[in-house]
């Protein structure tokens, strides 16, 4: 690889507490980029990426508890945000506004994820449940379930097919939406998984854990294509690139590692964090990889 | 004359340098090889010390606990510290003594005990819940809320850390954020009462403006005394009340014997 990776933009000062959250989205209409980060400070901050620089665009008041998972919807419009107090909210992109609150019961929320569609929220739950929302509807139309406990992290195939999810003793369920059947239950770490994500092609499932590896399985056979391990403490979050050669993990050690998916080897690592750093999708155009400081 | 002598002394061929290195490789060798060397006992001690300070620590750890698990916490206090000594990274140490302040009601040392602890292993949610239980027996309610929120950042899936800190945190959060603002009422009618705007204009004294005015200022003052009269209640499931407290009429009397030296005025 002679692709030489930079840090492209820093903002400083961001938020006035660290930072938990972070999403990227891409507006259909304008094509215009997005990106969103929620706080410890009960904020969620809405950015504009544009000319290689980040503007702020809106801050989101609502949230009562640190904010702890924030997603954008796949056509850019919608964020939701979910904050410690079980509340999710949904915020309109364009007037900053919000649209709705959903109430999803006493610590029934962590991870939020938006459906390829836009049109479902997922979200895990203590007792192994992942409850779908409507967006339209603000209800809870579906519920699976795991079997299992409190599911930390959650992602849906690009393709719409899949819902893998992760839980805190590190097993990973994937569900086939469509039917609403667990297909496959795998027992990926030893512990919690903080985040997993798909390809872009839903061919492989990348998953994040505190044990410090990063293990990427083939999905339809549910079988282990490979082990990474690199990273000194917990792996806090995966990204995949668009491009589906490349994702992003970043990691409690500090660092933040670029991987070569088919040779599976670590092509760059950063060090440029003074904290933690759990960026969910750092990036969606690879040579724009930048990140936020915590 | 050519004397014959069995003894040929050491520095004659090998400088005296090499000499002594070579014998203290071969002593130190030995030292390292042998497992108990009585010659060089002293320096084998000396080592063996160096090894064990985790050894040491931990079992000074140890007692601490048990000590602190009798409730003798000063002498637990003072294992610990010891420990701390001779292993002075040991995030665990720290919690365990904030734990045992916070009992010693020492508040402002075990949040600086907890705090390092953080410091220390960052990613150990137990030090976030008892650097956030300092911090609420230092009355740093909103502090407290931010490490417990922390704490479930790392580990969301405790109870205990959902239903008793963070909840209780709140609910102080909460009552602290009510009596705030019962205080800036009460202010704001001391200001009316004292800077009543009655007190300012000039009065003919003939005229019924005065008892006018006479009249506004014991209303205002009859509602300072009431406000002062209300306390907040805080009900064990966490609603905050306000109550007139009736267990005095005093105040009230008072009142009314203003309102009448003022009308003799």
């Amino acid at each position: 690889m002679s692709t030489q990776y930079s840090i492209l933009f820093k903002q400083e000062h961001a938020h006035e507490d660290s930072i938990w959250t972070a999403a990227w989205g891409r507006n259909e209409k304008d094509g215009s980029e997005t990106i969103i980060t929620g706080s410890l400070d009960d904020l969620v901050k809405v950015w504009k990426w544009s000319d290689e620089k980040l503007e702020l665009q809106w801050t989101l008041e609502g949230h009562q508890l640190g904010i702890v998972s924030v997603d954008i919807s796949h056509n850019g419009a919608i964020a939701a945000s979910s904050s410690l107090d079980a509340h999710i909210r949904l915020w309109d992109l364009e007037t900053g506004k919000q649209i709705k609150s959903l109430d999803a019961g006493p610590v029934d929320s962590w991870t939020v994820a938006f459906s390829p569609d836009s049109k479902y929220i997922a979200t895990g739950s203590h007792l192994g449940k992942v409850n779908i929302f409507g967006v339209e509807s603000g209800k809870k139309e579906h519920s699976l379930d795991t079997r299992g406990k409190f599911i930390l992290s959650i992602a849906y195939s690009p393709d719409g097919k899949y819902l893998a999810s992760g839980a805190i003793d590190g097993i990973i369920n994937i569900f086939d939406i469509a039917t609403g059947k667990l297909l496959h239950t795998l027992e990926g770490h030893a512990m919690p998984i903080r985040s997993l994500t798909f390809s872009p092609d839903s061919q492989l499932l990348v998953t994040a854990s505190d044990d410090g590896y990063i293990k990427i399985y083939d999905v339809q056979h549910a079988s282990l294509a490979g082990t990474l391990s690199g990273h000194g403490s917990w792996v806090l979050s995966v990204a995949f690139s668009p491009d589906d050669k490349h994702f992003v993990s970043s990691s409690s050690d500090k660092s933040v590692k670029v991987w070569d998916t088919s040779s599976r080897t670590c092509i760059n690592t950063f060090f440029d964090h003074q904290d933690q750093v759990s960026l969910r999708s750092v990036d969606t155009c690879l040579p724009h990889l930048s990140l936020l400081n915590l | 004359m050519a004397t014959f002598g069995w003894k040929r002394k050491v520095g004659e061929r090998v400088s005296k340098a090499t000499v002594q290195q070579f014998e203290q490789a071969d002593d130190d060798n030995k030292v390292e090889k042998e497992g108990v060397d009585w010659l060089h006992v002293i320096k084998r001690r000396r080592e063996a010390l160096l090894e064990d300070c985790s050894a040491k620590s931990k079992r000074l750890k140890d007692e601490g606990t048990l000590l602190a698990e009798q409730g003798r916490n000063w002498e637990a206090l003072k294992r610990w510290d010891e420990a701390l000594q001779l292993t002075p990274d040991d995030a665990e140490l720290y919690e365990m003594k904030s734990q045992v302040l916070i009992i010693l009601q020492e508040v402002f040392l075990a949040v600086q005990s907890a705090e390092m602890s953080t410091k220390l292993r960052p990613l150990w949610w137990e030090a976030w819940q008892t650097l956030g239980r300092a911090q609420l027996s230092l009355g740093e309610v909103e502090l407290a809320v931010r490490s417990f929120q922390v704490a479930l950042h790392l580990h969301p899936f405790e109870r205990p850390l959902w239903e008793e800190d963070l909840d209780w945190a709140l609910k102080l959060r909460q009552q602290k954020q009510v009596l705030s603002e019962r205080e800036k009422r009460q202010e704001e009618a001391r200001k009316l009462l004292v800077e009543a705007p009655e007190l300012k204009s000039d009065y003919d004294f003939e005229s019924d403006e005065v008892i006018d005015a006479c009249t506004a200022m014991a209303e205002k003052q009859k509602k300072y005394e009431d406000l002062k009269k209300t306390a907040v209640i805080v009900e064990t499931h966490g609603a905050v009340k306000e109550v007139v407290v009736e267990e005095d009429s005093r105040p009230a009397s008072s009142s009314v014997s203003d309102f009448v030296k003022a009308r003799a005025m």
